[in-house]
């Protein structure tokens, strides 16, 4: 390997080790730290002249500090005449865009960490009548609404972030100055899971402005930032959409974590000819499915929509099938009237409906994600397949963000075996859930081996076919 | 730009980040403006999120965002090329970077083999942004306005400060001292138009945020000594060089600064310091309980700049006369 410069960011030292150690290399010395204002310094301690220049760093932890330091380490390279800059990013932040600022999928903004967690969708799915003959009754309303009311309540001193959230600052606006309707119902949406600070409430729950609220999408911004700073090439790894590339004017190189995954489900998995894939979205269905093909093994998928109006039907029609809706005046939720009345105080009629497309009876599930972040989603998802009848749940995961109270609801939820890569250090994961209920696959591999191959110009399209 | 024919009014519109919400306040209610409404969060896992509650469509924008904070200097320079992106996005007409201490401008030069020239990066990041525009305040070294392809505005404190030394301070018994070398050309401009002497240290620096041996250049002897300097960071060199002042025979000795960014143990070495006063502008906000502290509000200035900007007028009046 001549010429070949390797270089840590601050966020994943153990990673790049296994990396080197994999391609027979040491990894070249780069003092990291901040100046007492704050700001990132870095010193590259050895020549990168005409070399081949790998920085890898996941964007995790701090994301911006870690995202800055390696901006600043691809200019410090390329001003230092480095003939290719490539950024290895195992997790690429900001590859999420959220459109809204908190749902069940995405990051809430402020959570605060509780002894117990319902793990209830909201509102719940309703149960097929083809499996149970008396609709289960949901859990109770009432304690529900009480947390509802005493989180608008809290202020926001009350609020115990378990990571260090910054105050959320609003724009002061005059009683008559426009406000956004954009969520509404955004406080009765989950009411029990998410305490929000009641002043974003208020930016988002007001309904005298007819402008839409929206947020800022980053990703083009992030691949142009990596651009500018003189990255040549990008590695990363199951990208949450693919269609994020496209926002990159250099190659970038997207390696699949399935290989490895798949891989544990054969070797690891007893019986795993019976287990089903689960998808814990419509999002990932395609990747779950993926591997519920290659292994040819039954596939299930959780569905979650917001309608506008209420759904009309016999309870469980529509549930199985995913056919059309038959028509007719009973209500498909009937137990959730008092939710749905608390979200209809707006003029909108929203409602989210939660529902498991396929059959886990008796079965045991494997659900696929490509990232889990506060991991409302697939705790959610857990609870969901065990209601339904599901024996074991194996959760298989690429990206462990495990960000907030993440650790804690899995901790608490029905996921007994949770299966995730070390594209992020999982050591917290391991010290909280406990070693027998974490298996940590290594992607170290895959990442050495792409280096090596466009290091020496050679195709890498094998990496994504075969697992090392 | 044909402005005329266009229906929208083609307003100022304000926008701030988390970093200095208090300048923001005053640059608005100087201009007699409101901010607009947008929401800056982080979310649990860190990332930065912009929420824009307004419309921003062919709107003059302008977005304050000082560099400051220990812990959060980067967020704080990702939310603002995230707000720039997300106003490029929502089609705005100008984007223009309000940054009153622009963050990482020591690191202006190759000083050393492959040390990186963050002030090039961060230039050159706000541009790819979409930032159409920047107005800033006493950059470290003015040629950082070269790394630019956009047009930067460095506007002074100097004439604010000016008059400050004029009804704040001993001015007839005072000389102004510039701390080190490089800062003898601001200092000098200033005793110029003071009609004071001026007298210089010189230190012999070590290693970054480290201040080893000063020598003084000229007489201070019992004189009210004025320290000027475009930051005060770790306050090492102002703690020194008020030490060798007092030790050749000065009365008194204030300091005045631009950027108050006071990190570290500033603090503290400021309380045992035998400084008899500590000044600075509000381009950064200034958490520090020490009671030699005065400041000096520059928002008018940045106002006036924004203003002057917006209506196509020149902005070199400012860079001589402060702002009311």
């Amino acid at each position: 390997m001549n010429n070949i410069v390797v270089f840590a960011g601050s966020s994943h030292l153990d990673l790049v080790n296994k990396i080197c150690e994999n391609l027979g290399i040491e990894r070249s010395q780069v003092k990291l730290g901040k100046f007492s204002n704050g700001e990132t310094s870095i010193s590259i301690e050895e020549s990168v002249r005409e070399k081949d220049v790998y920085v890898i760093q996941s964007g995790c932890g701090h994301v911006n500090d870690n995202f800055m330091e390696l901006l600043i380490l691809i200019n410090a390279c390329k001003t230092a005449d480095a003939s290719r800059v490539t950024a290895v990013m195992p997790y690429f932040s900001y590859s999420r865009q959220p459109d809204i600022p908190y749902t069940a999928k995405g990051a809430p903004l402020i959570s605060k960490p509780k002894e117990k967690y319902t793990f209830e969708s909201h509102p719940g799915t309703p149960i097929p009548q083809s499996m149970l003959t008396v609709e289960k009754p949901m859990s109770p309303n009432s304690s529900r609404l009480d947390a509802a009311s005493s989180a608008s309540s809290s202020g926001p001193q009350s609020l115990q972030s378990p990571t260090p959230l910054r105050p959320v600052e609003l724009r002061p606006t005059s009683s008559t100055s426009s406000r956004i309707p954009m969520i509404p119902n955004g406080k009765a949406e989950h009411p029990s899971e998410q305490e929000q600070d009641s002043n974003a409430d208020a930016l988002f729950n007001a309904s005298n402005s007819s402008y839409k609220l929206w947020v800022a999408q980053a990703g083009t911004l992030i691949a142009n930032l990596l651009t500018t700073s003189g990255a040549d090439h990008v590695i990363t790894m199951d990208l949450h959409d693919s269609q994020f590339q496209g926002f990159f004017d250099i190659p970038v190189d997207n390696l699949y974590c399935k290989p490895i995954t798949q891989a544990y489900i054969q070797h690891h998995i007893p019986n795993y000819q019976d287990c089903v894939v689960v998808s814990p979205d419509a999002g990932g269905a395609k990747r779950a499915a993926k591997i519920a093909d290659v292994l040819e093994l039954s596939f299930a998928m959780i569905h979650k929509e917001r309608r506008s109006q209420l759904l009309k039907g016999p309870p469980g029609a529509t549930l199985t099938s995913g056919g059309g809706v038959p028509v007719s005046t009973k209500p498909l939720i009937e137990s959730l009237d008092i939710r749905t009345s608390l979200s209809n105080n707006g003029n909108n009629k929203y409602v989210n409906t939660t529902m498991l497309v396929g059959d886990v009876r008796n079965k045991e599930c494997i659900i696929v994600d490509d990232l889990v972040d506060t991991s409302y989603t697939i705790t959610r998802a857990a609870k969901l397949l065990k209601d339904q009848g599901a024996t074991k749940i194996y959760a298989l995961i690429t990206h462990g963000i495990f960000s907030g109270d993440a650790l804690n609801r899995i901790g608490q939820s029905v996921i007994d075996k949770i299966i995730v890569t070390n594209s992020i250090p999982q050591d917290e994961t391991i010290k909280v859930l406990g070693a027998d209920r974490v298996e940590v696959l290594d992607v170290s591999n895959i990442f050495a081996e792409a280096i090596r191959r466009i290091h020496n110009g050679e195709s890498i399209s094998i990496l994504f076919e075969h697992g090392w | 730009m044909e402005t005329s024919k266009r229906m929208s009014t083609n307003s100022i519109k304000l926008l701030a980040g988390n970093s200095h919400p208090e300048l923001a306040q005053n640059i608005a209610r100087t201009l007699g403006l409101r901010l607009s409404n947008i929401g800056v969060y982080q979310y649990s896992n860190q990332e930065t999120s912009v929420t824009i509650g307004e419309s921003i469509r062919d709107e003059d924008v302008y977005i304050i965002q000082t560099g400051t904070g220990e812990q959060e200097i980067n967020d704080f320079l990702m939310e603002l090329l995230i707000i720039i992106h997300a106003c490029r996005t929502a089609s705005a007409r100008r984007i223009t970077a309000v940054i009153p201490n622009f963050p990482y401008a020591r690191q202006d030069k190759k000083d050393k083999s492959r040390a990186p020239i963050t002030a090039k990066l961060v230039a050159q990041m706000l541009e790819t942004a979409g930032c159409d525009h920047v107005i800033t305040m006493d950059l470290h070294a003015s040629q950082i306005q070269g790394f630019f392809h956009i047009p930067v505005d460095n506007l002074y404190a100097e004439p604010s400060v000016l008059k400050y030394i004029q009804h704040k301070t001993d001015i007839g018994n005072a000389i102004l001292v510039s701390p080190d070398a490089g800062g003898a050309k601001r200092v000098a401009s200033l005793a110029d138009k003071l009609d004071l002497n001026f007298a210089l240290i010189h230190k012999e620096r070590q290693k970054a945020n480290e201040v080893s041996r000063m020598v003084l250049v000229g007489d201070v002897t019992g004189k009210s000594c004025l320290l000027i300097d475009d930051m005060a960071d770790t306050c090492g060199t102002l703690v020194k060089a008020s030490d060798t002042l007092l030790e050749h025979g000065a009365k008194e000795v204030l300091a005045i600064v631009t950027h108050g960014i006071f990190s570290g143990s500033a603090e503290q070495k400021l309380k045992n310091s035998k400084l008899s006063r500590i000044v600075c502008t509000n381009t950064v906000p200034v958490d520090l309980d020490v009671n030699i502290l005065d400041q000096i509000d520059i928002s008018p200035t940045l106002a006036e700049a924004i203003r002057r900007l917006h209506n196509g007028e020149s902005v070199s009046y400012l860079f001589t006369h402060a702002a009311i």
